[in-house]
C-alpha cells in the first residue's frame, strides 16, 4: 500500500482538532472517508510546503491547499464519503456548499478577524502565543490583513472598515444561513441520511470553530446554539470522530477555572500596574522639578525662640515667582 | 445596501404602486457589455416578466458607476434604485409581487442554495473566463469595457478592471484553477441544475420563481454569446433538459416582444 | 573715495506673504541727502565691472540680463538707482535669499579715475525646501507635506511637489516651472496633478487625475496664458440620497482641452485695491486634442476701482460667462458653472443657485454677475496705524443670474432668458485682508429676487477667500 499522504494543518484548541475552517473542513472529511492521513499539526505556515495551511503533500510530492481540490484528490484515491448519495443528494450538496461560501464565510471572516475586540483579545493572542519567536510579532497581523482584503473583495468595496451596519448585514446574512442549513438538516443525523458526507464535512468545518471558541462579541454563538439540531450535529460529530480532541477540551474544562480566575486577577493586576506605573510618573516629575529648581525645599535654619515661618507662603512666593519666570 | 437603508426603502416600496415608467439600466447592449451583466441584467429582466411587472431596458454607457452598489442591472422605480437581483427582489416583495410564496420551508431552503450555487460558480466562472483568460481578455473583454472611452481611458479603465477581478479570483481561491479546471466547474454545476431539474417545466414544479429566471438568464447568455472558443456554450449544451428549459422560458416570457 | 555700501532702499523684503503694512502702501523713500551729494551728482562715473559673489549652482548668463542695466548708469544716483532696480529683477527670479549691494571705486591696473566696481553678494536659497502643514476644514483633516527645489538647474527653474493626506481625500501635485533667461514674464510650466474635491451643495466627488503645459508671455500691456490640459475626471455621488440626475452624471471621461486666458492689471494691489483696473479674459476649447467632452467655454471679469473722498474706495465688478457644447452630447457638470456663495452673490449659499434637482445643483451653462462695493474705514477708526488697517468695512449690492440656455433660439431670446429671474442682495459688513493674497469678510446680507430653488443664507455670512465678486 502506498505510504500515506502527509497533511498539514493548523494545531487545534478549545475542543477541536483544528482552529481553521478549511483544515477542519479536510480533516472531517478525511474521518468520514477512513482516509488515512499522516497529521503534521503545526502552528508555522512556513514549513509547510505550500506556504499556507491546509496543505496536502501526496506520495507523488505534488502539493494541493484548496479543500475542494484536496476532496477531490481523496476521492480519486477511493476515500469516497459521498458513495452512497444520490445525483440528485450530489446537486443538493454543491448548493448548500455554495451558500456557506458566498453567506457565511464573510461573517465568519468578520468574528474571527475583523471585529476589533474579538481579533485582539482572541484571535491574535491565539496565534501569538502559539507561534514561534519572532514570527508571532508580524505574521498575525500580515494574516489579518489578508483577511479584511479578502472580505473587502468578496463584497466589492474598497473601503469596508470595521462598524455596527456591516456587523449587522453580515451576521443577517449568516443566521440566515444557518436558518437554512437548520431547516435542510430537520432532526436527521447527518444531512443525507445515516452517514456522513462531503457537504457534513463543510458545515461541520465553518460552523464549528464558532460554536466552540468563547468570543467576546458572540452574536453568531449565541444564534447557532439556539438552532438545537445543529449545536447538536457539531458536538455528535466531534464526538464520534475527534473523541481525543474533545477529552483534551475536557481537561481543559477543569483547568479552565484557573484561566478564569486567571482573567478576574489580571484586572487587580491591571489595577496594581496603573498604580505602580502612576506612582512612577509622578515620582518622575516630582525628581524633574526638583532637579531643575523649578521647587525647592527651603532649609530654614530657625533660633529655638523665632516662630519658623509659615510653609504655605513660601510656597505660594515660590509659585508667584515662577510664574513670571 | 445597507440594513438601514434597506428597511427604509421597503417602507417606501410598499406605500406606492408599480409605476408605468420603471426603467432598467444596463451598458450598451451592442458594444460594451459584457457576459456576466448581460446575464445578471437578462436575469432580472426575466423575473420581472415574470412577476408581470413592466420595465423599459436603457442602456447607458456608465450604467456601471451610476449604480449604488456598482453592479449590473439596477432599476430605476419612482425615486429609489435598487440593483442587483437579491435586492431588487426583496424590493418587488414589499410592493406585494413575489413568486415564492407557495414554497414551504425545505423548498425555499433549496432554491436560496441553488441561487447561490449559481452565483458561486457559473458567475464566478463567467468572470474567470472574461477577465482571466488572456486570450478572451485581449479579443473581447478589454475591448469591448473601453469602447465609450477614447484613447488612452479606455485602456486604463479596462486594465484597471482586469486587475480588480483577478484580484478577486485570488481571494476566492479560483486565482490557481487553470481554464480547463473551471470549465470542470461549470459541468459540475450544470449537471447539478440538470439533476434538480429533472423533467420538471420549472424547478418547483409547475411555477417559475426567482431560481428559473436567474438560470435562464445565464444559461441563455452563454449559449447566446460568441467567445474565442465555444467550450463554454458546448458544456451547457450537453444537457438537453436544460437547452429545453431555456428555450421554454424564452417562448413564454420572450417571444412576444422578441429578446 | 571710501565705500559705499548701498543698503536696501526698501524697508521690507519684497516676497512672501505677510501681514503687515503693504509697501504698495507706501511711498519709496528718499534717498537721504548726503553733504557732498550735489559734487557726486554731477560727476561723470563709469562702471567698469560688475560682480556677483556667491554664486554656486547658478548659471551666470541667466543673470547677465538682470544685471546688464547697471552698466549704462553714468552717474553715482544713477549708479545707485539701476543697482535698486536690478536687485529687484534679481530677488524677482526666486532664487536668491538675499541681494546686497556694494559699490566701490576701480581698484586695478586698468582702473579708470571715475571707474566705479559694482558687487551683488548674493545667498542662494537652498537646494531643497520643505514644509509641513496641517489643514482642518470642511469636516476634513488633512496633513499638507511640501518640498521645494528653486533653482533645479541652475537657470531660475522651480520644481514643487505637494502632497496633502486628508481624512478623506489624497491629492498631489508636481510641478516645474522654468522662465525664459533674460524675459523672466516669459515662462512655461508642467504640472502633474491628482486632486479629489467633495461638492455638497451638488451631492457629487470629483477625482481629477491630470496633465497641463502652461506657456505665458507678456504682450505690449497685458499678461497671455496659452493652455494645454488633459484631464481624466471621475464623478461619482456622494451619499445615498443623491438625486438621479446627480446619479447619471458619474462616470469616468477624458477632457483635452486648449485655452487662452488674457489679463490686463493696473489695479495697487490685487486685495482690496485702491485704484486701477482688472480685465481678464478666458475661453477655453474642448475636443479638437482628443478626449470626450467637446465644448467652448468663455469667461471674462472686469473690475474697476476708484478712490474717493474720506479714504474710501468705490469698486464695481462684472462676471459672466458661456459654455457651449460642441456636438450631440450634453455638458458635463464638471464644466458648467455655479453662482452663490459669500464669494459671488452674497446672501446665498455656496454654489447654491440655479437649475436643481432634489436639492442637488447641476450648475448652468450661462451666467452673469455683478457687484458694486463701497469700501471705508471702520467708523471711528480704531488702531489707526496699525492693525486697524487691515480692516475695511463695506456696504455692497450683488446681482447675477445662472441659467441653462436654448441655443437654438436667437441672441434676443437669449438675453431675455438672462435679464428674467435675476437674483440679488444688499448689504453690510467688515472685511479683513490677509497679506496679499486672501481676504476675510462677515456681511449682513438682505437676499432679494430668490427663485424657487435656490438656498439663501439670511443675516450674517462668513466668507474667506481669494476671489470676491
Amino acid at each position: 500500500m502506498a505510504a500515506p499522504d502527509e497533511l498539514f494543518c493548523w494545531e487545534g484548541d478549545w475542543g477541536l482538532p483544528s482552529v481553521s475552517t478549511d483544515c477542519l473542513v479536510v480533516l472531517a472529511y478525511a474521518q468520514f472517508a477512513g482516509a488515512p492521513l499522516k497529521l503534521r499539526k503545526i502552528c508555522n505556515p512556513w514549513r509547510s510546503p505550500s506556504g499556507s495551511l491546509p496543505a496536502l503533500r501526496t506520495n507523488q510530492k505534488k502539493t494541493l491547499s484548496r479543500p475542494s481540490d484536496i476532496i477531490v484528490h481523496l476521492r480519486k484515491r477511493k476515500y469516497n464519503a459521498d458513495y452512497d448519495l444520490s445525483a440528485k443528494e450530489g446537486a443538493d450538496s454543491l448548493a448548500f456548499i455554495s451558500l456557506l461560501e458566498e453567506k457565511l464565510i464573510p461573517a465568519l471572516i468578520y468574528t474571527f478577524w475583523v471585529e476589533p475586540k474579538n481579533y485582539v483579545d482572541v484571535t491574535r493572542r491565539w496565534y501569538a502565543e502559539h507561534m514561534m519567536f519572532p514570527l508571532n510579532f508580524f505574521l498575525p497581523g500580515r494574516m489579518q490583513s489578508r483577511q479584511l482584503e479578502k472580505l473587502r473583495l468578496l463584497r466589492g468595496d474598497e473601503n469596508l472598515e470595521a462598524g455596527e451596519e456591516l456587523e449587522k448585514e453580515l451576521y443577517q446574512d449568516a443566521a440566515e444561513c444557518m436558518n437554512l442549513l437548520s431547516q435542510r438538516l430537520g432532526s436527521q443525523k447527518f444531512f443525507f441520511g445515516d452517514s456522513p458526507s462531503s457537504l457534513d464535512a463543510y458545515v461541520f468545518g465553518h460552523l464549528a470553530p464558532i460554536l466552540k471558541c468563547k468570543l467576546p462579541n458572540g452574536k453568531l454563538q449565541q444564534h447557532l446554539k439556539s438552532l438545537d439540531n445543529l449545536s447538536d450535529f457539531c458536538s455528535n460529530i466531534l464526538l464520534l470522530y475527534f473523541p481525543r480532541d474533545g477529552r483534551a477540551e475536557n481537561s481543559g474544562e477543569k483547568a479552565s477555572p484557573q484561566p478564569d480566575a486567571a482573567d478576574f486577577d489580571s484586572v487587580p493586576n491591571k489595577r496594581r500596574k496603573q498604580f505602580l506605573s502612576a506612582l512612577f510618573a509622578f515620582a518622575a516629575m516630582l525628581s524633574y522639578a526638583l532637579l531643575t529648581g523649578m521647587v525647592s525645599v527651603q532649609h530654614v535654619h530657625q533660633e529655638a525662640l523665632e516662630e519658623p515661618p509659615d510653609p504655605e507662603h513660601i510656597g505660594s512666593h515660590e509659585h508667584e515667582e515662577e510664574g513670571d519666570g | 445596501m445597507s440594513l438601514a437603508a434597506e428597511a427604509f426603502v421597503s417602507q417606501m416600496a410598499a406605500a406606492e404602486p408599480w409605476p408605468e415608467n420603471a426603467t432598467l439600466y444596463q451598458p450598451l447592449k451592442d458594444d460594451q457589455i459584457l457576459l456576466s451583466d448581460h446575464a445578471s441584467s437578462l436575469a432580472v429582466q426575466a423575473y420581472l416578466r415574470m412577476c408581470g411587472l413592466p420595465v423599459q431596458v436603457v442602456c447607458r454607457a456608465n450604467a456601471e458607476y451610476m449604480s449604488p452598489s456598482g453592479k449590473i442591472p439596477f432599476i430605476h422605480v419612482g425615486n429609489q434604485v435598487v440593483s442587483e437581483l437579491g435586492p431588487i427582489v426583496q424590493f418587488t416583495k414589499a410592493k406585494g409581487h413575489t413568486l415564492s410564496d407557495s414554497l414551504d420551508d425545505v423548498q425555499r431552503a433549496e432554491m436560496k442554495a441553488y441561487m447561490e450555487l449559481v452565483y458561486n460558480m457559473l458567475l464566478t466562472a463567467e468572470l474567470y473566463v472574461q477577465w482571466c483568460d488572456d486570450a478572451t481578455a485581449a479579443e473581447i473583454s478589454r475591448p469591448r469595457y473601453s469602447s465609450p472611452y477614447s484613447w488612452p481611458l479606455g485602456k486604463i479603465l479596462a486594465y484597471q478592471k482586469q486587475w480588480e477581478v483577478r484580484r478577486k479570483m485570488n481571494a476566492v481561491g479560483w486565482g490557481g484553477k487553470s481554464l480547463e479546471q473551471v470549465y470542470e466547474d461549470v459541468s459540475q454545476c450544470c449537471q447539478a441544475l440538470s439533476q434538480r431539474l429533472g423533467t420538471q417545466p420549472y424547478f418547483f414544479n409547475k411555477q417559475a420563481t426567482e431560481l428559473d429566471a436567474l438560470v435562464f438568464g445565464h444559461l441563455f447568455t452563454i449559449l447566446t454569446t460568441r467567445l474565442t472558443s465555444t467550450e463554454l456554450a458546448e458544456r451547457v449544451k450537453s444537457y438537453s433538459n436544460l437547452l429545453s428549459f431555456c428555450r421554454r422560458i424564452e417562448q413564454t416570457y420572450f417571444e412576444d416582444k422578441g429578446s | 573715495m571710501g565705500t559705499v555700501h548701498a543698503r536696501s532702499l526698501d524697508p521690507l523684503p519684497m516676497h512672501g506673504p505677510e501681514l503687515g503694512v503693504q509697501a504698495d502702501d507706501i511711498e519709496a523713500p528718499e534717498i537721504e541727502q548726503e553733504p557732498k551729494q550735489e559734487v557726486l551728482e554731477n560727476k561723470d562715473v563709469v562702471v567698469q565691472r560688475v560682480h556677483i559673489d556667491g554664486l554656486g549652482r547658478t548659471k551666470e548668463d541667466l543673470l547677465s540680463y538682470e544685471i546688464a542695466e547697471v552698466f549704462r548708469a553714468n552717474n553715482l544716483i544713477d549708479v545707485m538707482r539701476r543697482s535698486h532696480e536690478a536687485r529687484q529683477k534679481l530677488l524677482r527670479l526666486g532664487i536668491f535669499r538675499k541681494v546686497e549691494v556694494v559699490i566701490d571705486t576701480s581698484q586695478g591696473e586698468d582702473a579708470l579715475p571715475n571707474g566705479l566696481d559694482v558687487t551683488f553678494e548674493v545667498t542662494e536659497l537652498r537646494r531643497l525646501t520643505g514644509s509641513y502643514n496641517t489643514m482642518v476644514g470642511n469636516n476634513e483633516g488633512s496633513m499638507v507635506l511640501g518640498l521645494k527645489l528653486p533653482n533645479v538647474f541652475g537657470r531660475a527653474e522651480k520644481l514643487t511637489f505637494q502632497f496633502s493626506y486628508g481624512t478623506k481625500e489624497t491629492s498631489y501635485g508636481l510641478s516645474f516651472f522654468k522662465p525664459q533667461p533674460g524675459h523672466f514674464e516669459r515662462n512655461v510650466s508642467v504640472n502633474v496633478y491628482k486632486v479629489t474635491g467633495q461638492f455638497p451643495w451638488s451631492s457629487i466627488r470629483e477625482t481629477d487625475r491630470g496633465i497641463s503645459a502652461e506657456l505665458g508671455f507678456p504682450l505690449w500691456k497685458t499678461n497671455q496664458t496659452l493652455k494645454w490640459e488633459g484631464v481624466w475626471r471621475e464623478l461619482g455621488s456622494l451619499g445615498q440620497t443623491a438625486s438621479f440626475a446627480i446619479r447619471e452624471e458619474s462616470g469616468h471621461s477624458l477632457k483635452s482641452s486648449l485655452s487662452h486666458a488674457m489679463v490686463i492689471d493696473s489695479r495697487n494691489s490685487s486685495i482690496l485695491p485702491r485704484k486701477g483696473g482688472l480685465l481678464k479674459i478666458h475661453q477655453e476649447l474642448a475636443g479638437y486634442t482628443g478626449g470626450d467632452t467637446s465644448f467652448l467655454k468663455e469667461d471674462f471679469e472686469i473690475q474697476l476701482n476708484k478712490s474717493l473722498i474720506w479714504d474710501s474706495v468705490l469698486s464695481a465688478s462684472l462676471w459672466g460667462g458661456l459654455l457651449l457644447p460642441i456636438g450631440d452630447k450634453t455638458t458635463c457638470i464638471a464644466d458648467r458653472f455655479y453662482l452663490g456663495g459669500p464669494t459671488s452673490i452674497r446672501g446665498f449659499s455656496m454654489y447654491s443657485m440655479g437649475p436643481q434637482s432634489d436639492g442637488d445643483y447641476l450648475g448652468g451653462e450661462v451666467y452673469w454677475a455683478g457687484g458694486l462695493h463701497l469700501y471705508t474705514p471702520l467708523p471711528f477708526r480704531p488702531g489707526r496705524g496699525g492693525f486697524g488697517d487691515l480692516f475695511r468695512t463695506h456696504f455692497f449690492l450683488n446681482a447675477g443670474n445662472l441659467c441653462n440656455l436654448n441655443y437654438g433660439e436667437g441672441p434676443q431670446a437669449h438675453l431675455k432668458k438672462l435679464a428674467e429671474c435675476i437674483r440679488w442682495s444688499y448689504g453690510l459688513g467688515i472685511v479683513l485682508r490677509l497679506g496679499n493674497i486672501a481676504r476675510l469678510e462677515l456681511n449682513y446680507c438682505i437676499p432679494m429676487g430668490v427663485q424657487s430653488g435656490d438656498r439663501i443664507c439670511d443675516g450674517f455670512q462668513f466668507g474667506a477667500g481669494i476671489r470676491f465678486l
